[in-house]
């Protein structure tokens, strides 16, 4: 058995083989050795039994000592090292956080549906309906029903494409305008009538940099009993400030459209330069944005309302244009066109 | 429309000399001012000088030495121009004159003889294009010497208007003339007319189409000498931008600008019998027209004939055959009233757009014709030095009937929504000089100038544009509620899920040419070949409409990747247009999507490129997202690769394919990887209803693996759901973590492993309870899909 000299000078160089342990291992290693089950701290406490009854306890108190002192310097080294080992393996796992991300494709939807569904809510939240149509329409419709005679020019086959379906050449049509949609919303609904129609719009156009034969279009129409062009005016003013955000002006200028009577275009003072003239308003500060008027007793008598008891008011905006002003798109084209160049730029 | 602010002031004594001011009041009454702009004369210290003499330059052959009458005694300059005489009047830049170009003019010596000063051409002036030789102007222009900008018409304003279909009215500087002086309440007076005429015309007018023409007026204008117009006419013409060409082409030209109503001169001698006929052309009858185009003609279009031939088209162009030339000595002026519509319709037949068919197709005022004929005559008399002869022919089948509409007394504030006395109103139409009679209801009478007038309705418009519509008040109604349906509710979803998945959404034209469709590889008698066809397509490659959105995307892939970006995420939402029973075709909306290239933006992740995992994922994040409990079966896609595609499947039906583009397919639009795509209904993505919340169970699951060694065919959804089928609502997930074929399998064989966790809400499951079930499992997947568990 050892004595506790031995012992003694055991604890000595543990402790100094501990203090140059290079790893929490050989750490390890020193403690198994010093303290484990086959080590001569262990074999001397075994050995306590068969000690002397008066020396063991200081004896034991002496060998506890001892291995105390082991294991706090175990514990101390242990501790710097797994910290430095720690340190070490996140340093070996470092990144550099400046390189690209791990993501699949950012996507977005499209800045003309981008547009369209935000002057729809503009537009539902003040309590209107949200119609649709067939795109492919009756000439009825798209021109009769909206006081554009057979004769009408804006039916000839050089601006409205024809479609070859059933026997009369010129009865089904790619709609001009989305007022078809009010034409069938007022056939089957009684004042009032709060709506929005939003959709896609067709012209023989060739493609250029203000034409596209498709684009799209939102038309309006509000009809009850005491609807006025003060009503016309304060929903357009509404509507574009939300669109275009507050301190735009609007002006009225008398137009001509065959479904309402009077009519008008509404521009608006250029968002650019605040209506001092620059190259998106052409010099003129201001902007034209849209047709509008009071819906045609025509048209309200073909609907199967008297003109004499309700009055309405109607508006038609490119949906296109709408966003080609407010994000200085400068041709129509890049909408159609699936360039991931364009594309990425939704966001 | 360029409309100058002289010419208009012609006509109305305007306040105030601000041109701005004025385009305001224009555009605030509906006559849009586009642009504006200023004409000054441009040039200073040149004078009106009178040619005294002209000699040869004693060392030059191309230039001569002229004398003038410059105002101070007798000048010599040097001048390179050979169209003048001595006795010419002409204008005369004296040194340190500075012309519009900025050019000072000094003294020069030219060959050795000094010229102080030069004779100036009209492009050296900025007064047209003709720069062959000096402007000579017209005899007796102003004293010699007199300061030559100050007998131009300038400083003016030149206000470039457009004018709404339904304003013939406003189609002339007398007609703007009169909106204005019905704006500031001043008089308007009528162009001057004063002549004297001589003997009787043998003219003879013959309307045989009184529908077509309710009015044909003609006179005569003997001994007349065509040349060029003075200065003052050419001057006005170029400013309303019409090019000067004769005297009686440019006063016919000048009474249309003023009055607005176009009128045609003929060279009387070569009109057969000097007889006219107003018909409509045979079919294929041919006419040369003006512009030198030989026309054919159809039996819808109106002739101006002579009993021999046609001699122009009525209300568009006159023929090139009886044409006012140098020659001519009688002319006859035609003023005459066509029926607008019609001469729209054969303007755009024959692809013609003249001043003309501007006015008509508007329809010009039915009075007007005898008032510009005068006016017409008297400056082509003044202008040619030709006689009025007498017997006006006016031919008047149909004259005009004022309208006359009853207005209610509130039916401007009903309209406009402010208040309106029945003085005011009867002020604002009295102005615009509708006779009005009563007071509720008005009777007003409309000036035949306006036809588009014709209800109360359009008298409120004019009540309002004289009131101006940004002084009505603005007020903002509320509508009754609606707000979005489930379908455009449903579509905003799949948008948005759509770009989270990383796509980008893109609008194509619902276009296709055959090409397109023929190039997918559909099976014959596929709906989708069997396209509905434009009547007018702007061109054959988009001649049918769309019946599947796919074509679209791929050209889409091909054009990025054209532009050097070849990995390219897109989708697609819109209507196909399919054959149905009713009267319009059916257009069920679709969503479909297409990917190629890199799955990531970065190649540092390695990802790898799109294939058809990546359809499959689209549509469980899609339906996920939606709450609809979609599947996807194995079965091959025409035009699809045969073992990467398969049916999307809803509640039992399908609702679209999902797949791999068929390699030759792909090539076919040029695309060399794997393309992705997939196409659904709409209506099968309908968001699903509420989903009731299900509490997680506090109990701890069940996790056991099962491996099957199954025939190499055996779709893995087929075991998931042979296995969800046995277990019941116990079965919390089930995923597939292993594919496996070969050794030790056999040939023809694989195993697919599956991991399922069992959980109850209510207890904790007991392996006694799990025990039959797997057994139950291994059973069935035995008796369905032929597959036995492995290591058990």
């Amino acid at each position: 058995m050892a004595s506790l000299e031995d012992l003694t000078e055991l604890e000595t160089r543990a402790v100094a083989d501990v203090a140059a342990a290079a790893s929490v291992e050989a750490v390890d290693a020193i403690s198994t050795a010093a303290l484990g089950q086959s080590s001569p701290i262990a074999e001397a406490r075994r050995a306590l039994r068969d000690a002397d009854p008066d020396e063991r306890r200081a004896l034991g108190r002496a060998i506890s000592q001892i291995a105390t002192a082991i294991e706090a310097a175990v514990e101390e080294r242990r501790t710097v090292l797994a910290a430095a080992e720690r340190a070490l393996r996140l340093e070996a796992d470092r990144t550099d956080m400046t390189l690209p991300g791990r993501l699949p494709y950012r996507g977005a939807a499209h800045l003309v549906m981008q547009v369209w569904e935000e002057v729809v809510d503009i537009f539902t939240a003040i309590g209107y309906t949200v119609a649709s149509g067939p795109e492919v329409e009756t000439a009825y419709y798209n021109f009769d029903a909206l006081n554009t005679p057979p004769t009408h020019p804006a039916r000839l086959e050089s601006d409205t494409l024809y479609v070859e379906y059933g026997d009369d050449p010129e009865a089904v049509l790619l709609r001009t305008q989305t007022s078809p949609v009010q034409a069938r919303w007022m056939e089957s609904h009684d004042p009032p009538v709060y709506i929005v129609s939003p959709g896609r719009v067709y012209r023989r156009d060739a493609v250029d940099a203000t034409h596209t034969p498709v684009f799209h279009q939102m038309e309006g129409l509000a009809i009850d009993d005491n609807i006025t062009f003060a009503d016309l005016k304060g929903t357009l003013a509404y509507f574009i400030e939300k669109f275009f955000g507050p301190g735009g002006r609007q002006r009225f200028l008398p137009n001509f459209f065959p479904f309402t009577e009077p009519s008008a275009e509404m521009q608006f003072s250029c968002h650019v330069c605040d209506g001092s003239g620059c190259r998106t308003c052409g010099g003129t500060g201001w902007i034209e944005l849209l047709g509008c008027g009071m819906v045609d007793p025509f048209v309200l008598e073909t609907a199967g309302y008297d003109p004499t008891q309700v009055s309405g008011f109607a508006f038609g905006v490119g949906i296109d244009r709408l966003a080609m002003i407010r994000y200085e798109v400068p041709e129509l084209r890049y909408f159609f066109d699936a360039d991931m160049r364009v594309l990425e730029q939704y966001r | 429309m360029k409309a100058s602010l002289r010419w208009i002031r012609e006509f109305i004594d305007l306040p105030g000399d601000d041109p701005v001011q004025v385009g305001e009041v224009l555009s605030n009454l509906g006559i849009d001012v586009e642009s504006i702009e200023v004409i000054e004369a441009g040039a200073t210290d040149v004078v009106v000088a009178k040619v005294l003499d002209v000699k040869s330059h004693p060392n030059a052959d191309k230039v001569r030495i002229a004398t003038l009458d410059a105002g101070d005694g007798p000048v010599e300059v040097v001048c390179g121009a050979w169209n003048f005489e001595a006795g010419a009047t002409v204008a005369y830049a004296t040194v340190g004159a500075v012309l519009p170009g900025g050019l000072v003019v000094g003294e020069k010596e030219i060959r050795g003889v000094s010229s102080p000063g030069m004779i100036c051409s009209e492009v050296e002036l900025g007064l047209g294009e003709e720069s062959g030789g000096i402007l000579v102007l017209e005899d007796g222009y102003a004293a010699a010497g007199a300061d030559f900008a100050s007998t131009l018409p300038y400083p003016d304003t030149i206000f470039d208007v457009s004018i709404t279909p339904n304003r013939p009215d406003a189609m002339s500087i007398h007609g703007i003339a009169r909106d204005l002086g019905a704006f500031y309440d001043l008089p308007v007076v009528v162009p001057e007319v004063d002549f004297e005429q001589e003997g009787t015309t043998k003219a003879v007018v013959r309307i045989e189409a009184p529908d077509r023409c309710p009015r044909f007026t003609a006179r005569e204008i003997t001994g007349v000498t065509v040349g060029p117009s003075p200065l003052w006419m050419r001057l006005r013409l170029r400013d309303a931008g019409v090019r000067p060409i004769t005297n009686i082409v440019d006063v016919s030209n000048y009474v249309m600008l003023e009055l607005g109503q176009p009128l045609h001169a003929f060279d009387l001698d070569r009109i057969v019998d000097e007889t006219i006929v107003i018909r409509l052309a045979t079919e294929g009858e041919l006419l040369t027209t003006l512009d030198g185009v030989e026309r054919v003609l159809t039996a819808d279009d109106l002739v101006i004939a002579g009993i021999d031939q046609p001699l122009g088209l009525a209300g568009i162009m006159g023929g090139g055959d009886s044409e006012v030339s140098q020659a001519t000595r009688r002319v006859l002026i035609e003023v005459a009233q066509f029926e607008p519509t019609r001469v729209l319709l054969t303007g755009k037949r024959h692809a013609i757009r003249t001043e003309a068919v501007a006015r008509f197709e508007r329809g010009v005022d039915p009075g007007l014709p005898p008032v510009a004929s005068a006016r017409a005559a008297m400056l082509i008399a003044e202008l040619s030095g030709g006689r009025i002869v007498g017997g006006f022919v006016d031919e008047h089948p149909h004259p005009a009937v004022p309208v006359v509409i009853d207005l209610p007394d509130h039916e401007a504030e009903r309209l406009l929504g402010t208040e309106f006395s029945v003085e005011q109103q009867i002020g604002y139409l009295t102005r615009l000089r509708f006779d009005v009679d009563g007071a509720d209801p008005m009777r007003v009478t409309v000036p035949t100038y306006r036809p588009d007038v014709t209800r109360p309705a359009d008298l409120v418009e004019e009540i309002a544009r004289l009131h101006g519509y940004n002084e009505f008040p603005s007020r903002l109604p509320i509508g009754t509620g609606g707000g979005l349906t489930p379908e455009q509710r449903g579509t905003r979803a799949v948008r948005s899920i759509m770009a989270g998945a990383g796509y980008h959404e893109i609008l194509s034209f619902d276009f296709l040419g055959m090409a397109d469709l023929e190039s997918l590889g559909l099976d014959v008698g596929d709906p989708r070949l069997d396209p509905i066809r434009v009547r007018n397509p702007l061109n054959e490659e988009q001649a049918y409409l769309r019946t599947t959105l796919v074509p679209g995307l791929l050209a889409g892939l091909r054009r990025t990747a054209q532009r050097n970006r070849p990995d390219a995420t897109l989708f697609e939402m819109g209507s196909v247009f399919l054959r149905g029973d009713g009267p319009l075709p059916r257009q069920p909306k679709r969503m479909a999507f297409a990917a190629t290239g890199a799955r990531s933006a970065s190649p540092l992740d390695q990802a790898g490129e799109y294939a058809v995992e990546d359809a499959r994922g689209v549509i469980e994040v899609l339906c996920g997202a939606l709450g609809i409990d979609a599947t996807i079966s194995q079965q091959a896609i025409a035009g699809l690769h045969p073992g990467r595609s398969g049916r999307v499947v809803v509640a039992g039906e399908p609702i679209g394919f999902v797949g791999e583009l068929d390699p030759d397919v792909a090539g076919s639009f040029d695309l060399t990887r794997r393309v992705v795509v997939g196409e659904l209904d709409m209506t099968g993505l309908l968001p699903g209803p509420f989903a009731p919340f299900v509490a997680p169970s506090p109990y701890p699951p069940v996790v056991f693996d099962l491996a099957f060694d199954l025939p190499d065919e055996a779709p893995a959804g087929d075991l998931v759901g042979v296995i969800r089928g046995v277990v019941g609502a116990d079965l919390e997930r089930i995923i597939v973590f292993d594919v496996f074929r070969g050794s030790p399998l056999a040939e023809g064989r694989k195993s697919l492993a599956v991991r399922l966790t069992m959980r109850r809400a209510d207890r904790t499951l007991t392996d006694d309870e799990v025990t039959p079930i797997r057994a139950a499992i291994t059973e069935r997947v035995s008796e369905e899909l032929g597959g036995s568990l492995r290591g058990g």
